[in-house]
């Protein structure tokens, strides 16, 4: 797996440091959808996990008018709530990550 | 990779500055309608961007398509609730069954034998958990191809609804019906949550001998099993049999 987790509750994390950076639960199938995805495409991520970082949903709230789910995934200035695998594809794409 | 996005256009790299300094200035706003404002129009301009791509001609004659059917899960009431039952325990023999797949086939569990396989309880065709957690399975179906595992799915939806469900969502492993008597393959397996008549989101990964090597219910109904631990399972269960 190329994403960097960020699981543990002990690390606090920002809103973003990279290019990709996928917000979600563990449990959710569209999350572990676009994670399988980026991990076969060899694009490096993040993975930030909602339940044990509660203190970015009031960034992701900020950038997506309060709309957050599983997952909000950033890609080089889009923020894509729950994303099909098509839509992250033009979004990389776009954005020259792959 | 810190804004690793140096192959990208400029004008692509000052929208993501652009959205870094957005997202840095959220905490020198005091909580106000008017933070709620600019949050929103931010909100807004993300999602116009993406439904301006995603904008098609409408079909002609209209009417719903074939995605707006396999979309439906989207919207539809959601499925929620702890678990109510434990699974068997690892180490002894799966129970037996056979079931029909949605071309009238029966499927017995000792079919399955010589090879790993993961049984795949889900509450119910069309429901939300269920249409992500499948849709995740075909995706990564290599996966499971390449770890030569058996995968098969099974709910107490009829072969009918599984025939039109994994068509509609182009699903190509076998969904087994667990339709009549209801629920008798879960119950025997002690998935079957009684009070809903349907059963629990549950994984049970057998070796080749048969035997329940793991057992896994999701504590609570929309909860998907993690991709990653059930490969790292499915990679000790190989293991195992190589040893």
């Amino acid at each position: 797996m190329l994403g960097t987790i960020y699981g543990a509750p002990a690390r606090p994390v920002g809103l973003r440091t990279g290019p990709v950076v996928v917000y979600g639960n563990r449990w959710c199938g569209i999350t572990m959808m676009v994670r399988r995805y980026l991990d076969r495409a060899g694009v490096p991520y993040q993975f930030v996990d909602l339940e044990t970082h509660p203190e970015v949903r009031q960034q992701l709230e900020w950038v997506t008018g309060g709309y957050v789910a599983s997952p909000t995934v950033y890609v080089g200035g889009e923020v894509l709530v729950q994303p099909s695998i098509s839509e992250l594809e033009w979004a990389l794409s776009r954005s020259g990550v792959r | 990779m810190e804004n690793d996005l140096s192959r990208s256009e400029p004008q692509l790299r000052r929208l993501h500055e652009m959205e870094q300094a957005f997202a840095a200035l959220a905490p020198d706003i005091k909580e106000s309608p008017e933070k709620r404002a600019i949050s929103l129009l931010h909100g807004m301009v993300q999602e116009l961007w993406r439904n301006l791509r995603q904008s098609q001609p409408p079909v002609p004659g209209g009417g719903p398509t074939l995605q707006d059917v396999a979309d439906l899960h989207q919207h539809a009431p959601k499925m929620e609730g702890p678990a109510l039952n434990a699974p068997l325990p690892v180490g002894v023999p799966a129970p037996d069954f056979a079931l029909p797949d949605a071309q009238g086939r029966i499927h017995r569990l000792s079919d399955f034998r010589g090879k790993p396989t993961v049984l795949a309880f889900y509450p119910l065709d069309w429901s939300p958990g269920c249409s992500r957690q499948l849709d995740l399975y075909q995706q990564e179906l290599d996966e499971f191809i390449r770890r030569g595992v058996n995968l098969v799915g099974i709910s107490a939806d009829s072969v009918y609804s599984h025939g039109a469900w994994a068509t509609v969502r182009g699903i190509t492993f076998p969904l087994l019906a667990d339709f009549h008597p209801k629920g008798e393959v879960a119950k025997r397996y002690r998935v079957w949550r009684e009070p809903d008549g349907f059963s629990e989101r549950a994984l049970y990964v057998l070796d080749g001998q048969g035997m329940i090597r793991h057992a896994h219910v999701s504590p609570q109904l929309h909860h998907v099993p993690d991709i990653y631990e059930l490969f790292a399972v499915l990679d000790d269960v190989a293991k195992q049999k190589a040893a």
